[in-house]
């Protein structure tokens, strides 16, 4: 059947494929199934190794801080969702936080265990995620399988907590919106307790897997200097030797009063950052067996504060709002018009399951803010792989691209 | 008379604001309240000029002349340990002084401590590439350049990042409006089938509310779906749309409510 | 060699079915949908949610092709944006015919959400949908179901007709 005209010229405009050297120009990209998303890659190859490496991102560019100029704070609260898309409340949560301390409000307790509950359960999602991903990447079809049944799960832990399976908005600035519902505790703590024989069955399938550890062992060394040099944040860069949790080092939320150890490694290859992704889940389960004891601590203490008192930008609790007329006033006013918060900026680094994920926020007083930068740490994640992919072979770009962990929605924004 | 409109600032603005009021600020302390960045403060100081210094939100702010940007960034990498490069950007100004203001965010892990190093640069001045200091500065040095046109000296690959390399305009600047101009709504439309197709292929609806009865062309009503292009008068059939099969087909079983069990645990 | 004798009045019957060519193709396409492998954003996730162990996207015979040659709807899930267009129409023509467009997602169907400068307000105005999947982002049984509708809609229509292209312009 005849094609329709088109306008499209030739795929590589720029680049000339009659080289007097045998170097093959190969693209990569944007629609691959394991790129991860929408990444392109223009590969230089001398034979099988690559000699250059230029990604091109920006397929997934939908303006978002062009968009957050144009919002009221809590508008643009669902759009975060839409950026890490794996891991959407700790989207949410960077957001929030900013803008919390930006406004100086201080979150009630049971929120802040609610928030860390809701954090550490996307950080299991987006590590069991990127396990079944990436196994699929390298051809482990059963691990891809094994690890979206449980992430399922801890969907449906979600899901009756916040009625969505991936678009979350499950955090509001000042708090959450609701408490916890009756079967969350013990529907997470059924998963919790089936949680490392589950982890052991992945590592049973892959840890001696010779296939496996040809594709992962030696193979994406980044070293430390590298990694500091690109940015790296996250695994990324515990793998390459810098023992560097932000909620170690500058502790948000609870996480001061929580056990947990930060595990790392110097190898820097693909196999050290699958092993951190692998005992980071761990720990977060060990956090949310923490978070439950200090949720029943909240409500033996009789904490029912949900929301911060803040009348000036915080509206006041529903059952306010539907009894009382100045709190229904104020509700319209920051509904309608958005809050004002004071003149001034504020830059906010949380631990994204993925890395550092700093919301900068310039406002000028107005309901809008002047200027909004998200620091996503795959965009550098993305960026390291020019110098990281030279002197690899072909098949490594895909078990590199994996252990990468990037996000298009978050590379591009 | 229609209301005036300024067109050096397109983003959204508050339709109401209180002639009295007056926006509180956030906290500025001076920089003495904390040790660490008191030395860095001096340490930077010796060497070069610094206009404004203060603390906010636990973080030094530093502004620092835009010719000094590569050396002052050398200065706290090497002797300050200020080791990585968390973010670059810029912030448009135009309409208020005729000015960008670049900021630096940097981070050392060793004393936990962030601080932003911020300039003023003019509307067409280029800054000096820190590329060299931070690899991390390649890519975000092009995205400011992509957002905001400010070119960065020396870079070794200044091209846009983000939006295609044909692009035009810098969509981050405040005289750019979030829904695009006239370029970048026909851009697909352009280069895919040429400008002659804009007639064919229509304007964006960018009323994300509207609804036209009428229209078969993009959805159909719902339970009275006709094929695309048909002339709507009013008068179509209900349709009904279930994924029950009529009469049944092999292998696809009729639900049998009676029979069908509820399986209320989520566990399971 | 045995010979066995067939009671063409008992036993079940004769080992033939009649059945018109019509209805075995549609039968034949529409239980073997191949879809393309195009997730842009995170409707892509929910698509390999549905492709993956709870539900299963197999048992309707949908299995994901990461060629469009091989490929017979795209299941175009995610915000479509200016720079990617030229992408989605090329894959588009490579596509064999007959070739069948799902448009996953609020982002797909309007741009959704996002109303900016850099989104594409729709992939209709760019390759024909045959079916639009509301929600942002729909679930994975939302899916499933319109794969059902989508094999309705093929069973419906003629398959020993030459198909009629569907275009655009």
């Amino acid at each position: 059947m005849a094609q329709v005209k088109n306008r499209l010229n030739p795929f590589f405009e720029n680049i000339t494929f009659d080289r007097e050297d045998n170097e093959l120009i190969l693209n990569f990209g944007p629609q691959h199934p394991s790129a991860h998303g929408q990444l392109r890659l223009m590969l230089h190859l001398q034979q099988e190794q690559i000699v250059k490496a230029h990604p091109d991102i920006g397929y997934l560019h939908r303006g978002m801080e062009k968009m957050a100029e144009n919002m009221i704070y809590n508008e643009f609260m669902p759009t975060t969702d839409r950026m890490d898309y794996i891991a959407s409340s700790s989207n949410n949560y960077g957001f929030a936080l900013a803008v919390e301390k930006l406004i100086d409000v201080e979150v009630p307790r049971r929120a802040k265990v609610i928030r860390m509950m809701l954090l550490e359960i996307n950080r299991l999602m987006s590590h069991l995620f990127w396990l079944a991903t990436t196994a699929l990447d390298i051809g482990a079809m059963t691990v891809f399988l094994f690890a979206f049944r449980e992430r399922e799960y801890l969907m449906d832990i979600i899901e009756g907590y916040c009625g969505a399976r991936l678009t979350h908005s499950a955090i509001r600035i000042g708090g959450v919106p609701l408490d916890i519902q009756d079967s969350f505790i013990a529907q997470l703590r059924v998963f919790l307790d089936k949680l490392p024989q589950n982890i052991k069955d992945y590592e049973d399938l892959l840890d001696k897997n010779r296939i496996w550890l040809m594709r992962m062992e030696e193979v994406g060394v980044i070293s430390t200097d590298m990694a500091l040099s690109w940015g790296c944040t996250g695994p990324m860069l515990r793998a390459s030797g810098v023992k560097w949790d932000i909620r170690k080092e500058e502790p948000y939320e609870l996480y001061d009063e929580v056990e947990f150890n930060v595990p790392w490694s110097d190898k820097g290859d693909n196999f050290a950052r699958y092993r951190i992704y692998m005992e980071e889940m761990r720990e977060s389960a060990k956090i949310l067996y923490q978070t439950i004891d200090m949720y029943q601590e909240c409500v033996e203490n009789n904490q029912t504060e949900l929301m911060a008192h803040a009348p000036k930008y915080v509206s006041a609790p529903k059952l306010d709002i539907m009894t009382q007329n100045y709190s229904l006033m104020q509700h319209f006013v920051l509904v309608t018009q958005g809050m004002r918060p004071p003149v001034g900026e504020v830059y906010i680094a949380t631990e994204s399951p993925k890395g550092e994920l700093g919301y900068y926020i310039n406002s000028q007083g107005g309901p809008y803010p002047y200027r909004l930068k998200v620091r996503a740490p795959s965009f550098w994640h993305t960026g390291i792989l020019t110098d990281l992919l030279p002197g690899y072979y072909i098949p490594d770009v895909v078990s590199i691209i994996g252990t990468t962990n990037i996000v298009f929605g978050e590379v591009d924004r | 008379m229609r209301a005036y409109t300024p067109k050096d600032d397109v983003q959204k603005k508050s339709y109401y604001t209180d002639r009295f009021f007056v926006s509180p600020q956030v906290p500025k302390f001076p920089v003495e309240n904390d040790e660490v960045f008191t030395k860095d403060l001096e340490a930077i100081k010796a060497k070069f000029e610094v206009s404004e210094a203060y603390i906010q939100v636990e973080q030094m702010v530093v502004f620092i002349q835009p010719e000094d940007n590569y050396k002052v960034l050398e200065l706290m990498k090497n002797e300050l340990e200020y080791t990585q490069l968390s973010e670059l950007s810029a912030i448009d100004w135009l309409a208020k002084e005729n000015k960008f203001e670049v900021f630096y965010q940097m981070l050392s892990m060793n004393k936990r401590k962030r601080i932003r190093v911020k300039m003023f640069i003019d509307k067409d001045q280029a800054v000096n590439s820190v590329e060299k200091l931070f690899r991390s500065a390649d890519w975000s040095e092009r995205e400011m350049f992509d957002m905001f046109g400010i070119e960065a000296n020396a870079h070794p690959f200044m091209k846009r990042i983000l939006m295609p390399y044909d692009w035009q305009g810098f969509p981050l600047l405040k005289t750019y409006p979030l829904q695009g101009d006239e370029f970048a709504a026909w851009y697909e439309v352009d280069k895919i089938y040429g400008k002659e197709a804009r007639d064919i292929i229509g304007p964006e609806l960018r009323d994300t509310a509207k609804v036209d009865r009428y229209d078969s062309q993009r959805f159909a009503r719902l339970g009275h779906e006709v094929p695309k292009g048909t002339k709507i008068t009013g008068n179509e059939p209900k349709n009904e749309q279930s994924y029950q099969e009529e009469g049944g087909v092999f292998l696809i079983k009729k639900l049998n409510k009676k029979d069908s069990v509820v399986i209320d645990d989520p566990q399971r | 060699m045995a010979q066995h004798k067939v009671n063409y009045t008992k036993d079940g019957g004769l080992p033939v079915a009649l059945t018109s060519i019509d209805k075995i193709v549609n039968w034949g396409r529409s239980n073997s949908i191949w879809a393309l492998t195009y997730g842009l954003a995170c409707c892509g996730i929910e698509m390999m949610a549905s492709g993956a162990s709870r539900y299963d996207f197999d048992r309707f015979g949908t299995i994901f092709r990461a060629s469009p040659r091989q490929a017979d709807v795209m299941i175009v899930a995610g915000t479509l944006t200016k720079k990617h267009a030229e992408f989605i129409k090329r894959l588009y023509d490579q596509m064999t015919e007959p070739k069948w467009v799902i448009s996953m997602g609020s982002c797909a169907n309007t741009g959704g959400m996002f109303n900016t400068y850099s989104t594409v307000q729709g992939v209709d105005r760019l390759i024909p949908v045959d079916l639009y999947l509301p929600g942002c982002a729909p679930r994975p049984e939302t899916l499933q179901y319109g794969v059902m509708l989508l094999q309705k809609k093929i069973r419906a229509n003629s398959a020993s007709r030459a198909q009629k292209a569907k275009r655009l312009m």
